[in-house]
């Protein structure tokens, strides 16, 4: 284990000494183990080191940490038939190594380990080590506490029709989603392990001969090289192989749904499973990507079209509205029915900031709302909604601090940001407003479209995993249009996906 | 440098650039006056009187100030000055906004500046890039625009709205701002516009009312249309919505007043034009299908003979008013406002490069032949007069 940046030394010192012992070899006194293994696990009160006689003689230790170990599983399926059975004589670890297959057959299987080394490994993801009396080799076994939450309705994703539970954060149940739905042998599923103290899994998942086989290897490259501590939520892993991390747009899409990630498997995308979370990456996607819903493909086509067109309808909204109310109410005013421009004016009658100031005051209100909305807990929360519609809604309008058409901007604009279904790319637009604000407030309608043209540039300039992000607008390509500007019918998408494959191929 | 700072610095060079400009044209919905309506005068001295109707946002009644209701919709102010210009300035001297014409729906020119010729005025307006030209021009008769736009009006909060909403919709005779410059720019077009006047409604109370046109020679207003004549310009013109004639097809008895009444359906005009010895003659020809809407006669149109005679007899009628029109125009007011020089353009144009610096001088004895055919379609709903099945 190398030491990594920013660990203070000490810490560092403690690793080295912990690296020497773990070299060492295991000895056959059960003595010279335990005092081995007892300075490794020095101060872990949950860690239990317990001698034993297995098959009524053989003295023997086993090693294991408490807390990760069902008990159950531990009494009925383990202790109890090695202490309760008669007598066999042993000769060689070969020999116990037939016996404890036979004897615990029908719940775990034993593991052979050669050295400390993958002692340590074991037992700190949960495995029992089982130590016997002058063998130099070490039995493991899974005996891993089942520490999972019933599947549930993904919260962030929430669907009317379509399957109602989402990923949890274990990773071998999100992989039987996966298989459950996709029964083919074709799906590979390769486990690599990142963080140096974490050990978390990652698995990269994906569908041999449909995923692009350069894809996969590009991802596993990228995963192999992450130098972290530790690797806590799928976030990091996002984060560290996307290929824009300075972009506020996501290449890289996390989602809660397993009949998401199936659609996607079988589309040819390379799925990242990431142990300990319930966010589920998908890799190579396009800035449409982040418009779809796992619904769209559940509902009648033309309903999912016309959700997708008010989709990219409001995106615009959130991205653009207030700038060019901004805009217009400063420096286009001819461009306003005259109508309504008089209402305008007499709403911004008693106003003393100019329309930018009253912007940002209202959009910056707005995020804070929906941030504390999501931070606090459930039972303040109504509060805080409560409290947040009477400041919004009505008690700044008639305190004469933000002018009422200023109030419908807003909220247009925060319920325009709810509509994109990938909370990535709601963020990525929700921040692109302000600096739109900011040059409409300066430039006008000139600001808004040379920042529009800015942002375009930038998304086009991206590409995700060799994929470019604007695809099939630019490049242009007629067949993708069949399923980011429309959801066409089932019929014609499946021809997209045979071409796809052959493509691939 | 790495990517990063270059992108920081060429930021910074470029929000100060923007600063440094100066220039900054934001201006609040609050900070302008909003100038619903202007007009144009002369004064006794020669000067010109610009005034302007503003409208006040808070006398707007709105659902957020439940309370304005009571205050006033719109400011009238005036200011004499030298040229346009000077008066705006002076104008704009008075109020805490500023001016701002993107707004400006009509501009009233006032009959004494009308008829003193309105070329330079114009220019002022014209020039400034805020101002629209889907305003309308309007004229008034028999008064000044700063009594036109002082006359209150019942069924808009803002007067200019409501000459706005009258001249926008179908019915009315309109001309907008680019049409008049283009008609007065035109060698082969004079331009025409509706013409408001002051009326009484009611009892005391005053308001305006669009029934006139005003008739232009070059810059110089030479004289108005009556109703009935503007009608027939309306359709010269290509509008004859809601256009209704009424015909005396029998004298007046005890019984029945002997009138039809017809409204124009389809309708539409063509012009033929012919040139003999550089004297260009025209023949215009009308044609409409028309509905009997009201039949006050002791005749039943599910006769064929009867329809006949209504339309031989409304086609004459209509034609002779169309003569005296043009009569009118052509010979009294001098004016062409139909734009028969522009047809002469078109049709023969290397005729029209001899003529078109005499054609004021030639207008006037140019022959013009309208003719008029009517057919009706549609008899309503009710074949024979109910009276007449009584008599029976």
């Amino acid at each position: 284990m190398k030491a990594k940046k920013g660990v203070s030394d000490p810490f560092e010192k403690k690793l080295k000494e912990l690296d020497y012992a773990i070299e060492s070899k295991i000895s056959d006194k059960l003595d010279d183990n335990e005092s081995v293994i007892n300075q490794l696990f020095a101060n872990c009160s949950d860690f239990v080191v317990r001698r034993l006689h297995i098959f009524g003689s053989i003295p023997s230790m086993v090693v294991y940490f408490d807390v990760l170990v069902d008990n159950q599983l531990w009494d009925i399926g383990f202790l109890e038939p090695l202490m309760l059975h008669e007598s066999v004589s042993i000769d060689s670890p070969l020999q116990l190594y037939e016996q404890l297959k036979f004897k615990l057959a029908s719940i775990v299987q034993p593991q052979i380990a050669l050295n400390m080394n993958e002692i340590v490994q074991r037992i700190v993801k949960g495995e029992v080590v089982l130590f016997v009396e002058s063998f130099t080799q070490a039995f493991s076994f899974r005996l891993k506490d089942k520490l999972y939450r019933q599947l549930e309705e993904p919260t962030s994703e929430a669907v009317i029709r379509g399957p109602q539970y989402g990923f949890i954060e274990k990773l071998d149940i999100n992989l039987a989603l996966i298989r459950h739905r996709i029964r083919t042998p074709l799906l590979k599923t390769e486990k690599l392990c990142v963080g140096g103290l974490s050990q978390t899994d990652v698995a990269i998942v994906y569908i041999e001969h449909i995923a692009q086989q350069s894809v996969v290897e590009e991802v596993k490259k990228r995963i192999s090289s992450i130098d972290m501590d530790s690797i806590l939520e799928s976030g990091y892993i996002e984060e560290l192989i996307s290929d824009h991390p300075n972009s506020p747009f996501p290449v890289i899409q996390s989602t809660q749904r397993p009949d998401l990630v199936s659609g996607s498997l079988v589309e040819g995308k390379v799925v990242l499973l990431i142990d300990g979370s319930p966010m589920v990456l998908v890799l190579p996607i396009s800035f449409w990507f982040g418009f779809q819903t796992a619904e769209d493909y559940y509902m009648n086509f033309i309903y999912a079209t016309m959700l997708r067109w008010l989709r990219y309808l409001f995106a615009f909204f959130a991205i653009a509205l207030p700038s060019l109310y901004i805009a217009v109410t400063t420096f286009h005013h001819e461009m306003i029915p005259t109508s309504l421009a008089l209402s305008l004016a007499a709403a911004r009658e008693v106003v003393p900031f100019p329309a930018i100031v009253e912007a940002l005051i209202m959009e910056t209100t707005f995020e804070a709302l929906r941030e504390a909305g999501v931070r606090l807990p459930r039972p303040v929360g109504q509060t805080i909604s409560i409290v947040g519609a009477l400041v919004i809604g009505q008690a700044a309008v008639q305190a004469g601090i933000i002018s009422a058409p200023q109030i419908i901007i807003v909220s247009i604009t925060g319920i325009s940001s709810f509509l994109i279904p990938n909370p990535g790319m709601s963020q990525a637009i929700s921040i692109m407003r302000f600096p739109l604000m900011l040059f409409a407030a300066s430039f006008g309608l000139y600001g808004v479209v040379v920042s529009l043209i800015a942002v375009l540039i930038h998304l086009v300039n991206m590409n995700s995993f060799g994929v470019p992000y604007m695809t099939p607008i630019a490049p242009f390509s007629f067949s993708g249009l069949a399923d980011a500007l429309f959801r066409a019918p089932w019929r014609m998408l499946l021809r997209r996906h045979h071409h796809t494959k052959q493509r691939l191929e | 440098m790495t990517r990063a700072l270059m992108a920081c610095r060429c930021l910074i060079i470029l929000v100060f650039l923007g600063l440094m400009t100066g220039c900054w044209d934001r201006k609040e919905m609050d900070d302008l006056a909003l100038v619903m309506a202007s007009g144009l005068d002369i004064t006794d001295d020669g000067q010109l009187e610009i005034t302007l109707q503003i409208a006040l946002p808070t006398g707007i009644p709105s659902a957020v100030q439940a309370g304005g209701s009571g205050k006033k919709s719109v400011i009238v102010i005036s200011a004499k000055g030298s040229n346009a210009s000077e008066a705006t300035g002076r104008l704009q001297q008075q109020l805490s906004r500023v001016i701002y014409f993107g707004h400006r729906g009509v501009i009233v020119i006032g009959e004494e500046c009308a008829r003193h010729g309105l070329n330079q005025v114009l220019d002022t307006y014209t020039r400034l890039p805020e101002s629209r030209y889907n305003g309308y021009v309007v004229t008034a008769y028999g008064s000044t625009a700063k009594e036109i736009l002082n006359e209150p009006y019942q069924l808009e909060l803002i007067p200019g709205i409501g000459i706005n909403k009258i001249q926008s919709s179908k019915v009315s005779f309109a001309v907008k701002m680019d049409e008049f410059l283009n008609a007065l720019s035109s060698q082969g077009r004079s331009p025409v516009t509706a013409a408001i006047r002051i009326i009484h409604q009611g009892t005391d109370r005053e308001t305006f009312s669009i029934d006139r046109a005003a008739v232009y020679q070059g810059n110089k207003l030479s004289g108005f249309l009556a109703p009935a004549e503007l009608k027939l310009l309306r359709w010269w013109m290509g509008g004859t919505q809601q256009m209704r004639f009424t015909l005396q097809l029998e004298p007046e008895d005890e019984q029945y007043k002997g009138t039809i009444g017809v409204e124009l359906m389809q309708s539409g005009k063509k012009i033929h034009t012919s040139v003999r010895n550089e004297i260009p003659e025209v023949w215009v020809n009308f044609h409409a299908a028309v509905r009997v809407i009201d039949n006050d006669t002791s005749l039943d149109f599910s006769r064929s003979n009867n329809m006949r005679l209504l339309e031989t007899e409304l086609s004459k009628q209509i034609q002779t008013e169309i003569q005296s029109m043009l009569a009118h125009v052509q010979k009294k007011l001098k004016s062409d406002i139909f734009g028969i020089g522009e047809e002469i353009h078109i049709e023969h144009p290397y005729v029209w490069k001899k003529i078109r610096n005499k054609w004021t001088d030639i207008y006037p004895v140019v022959p013009v032949t309208a003719d008029v055919n009517i057919k009706i379609k549609r008899m309503g709903k009710t074949q024979a007069p109910a009276h007449l099945r009584k008599t029976d």
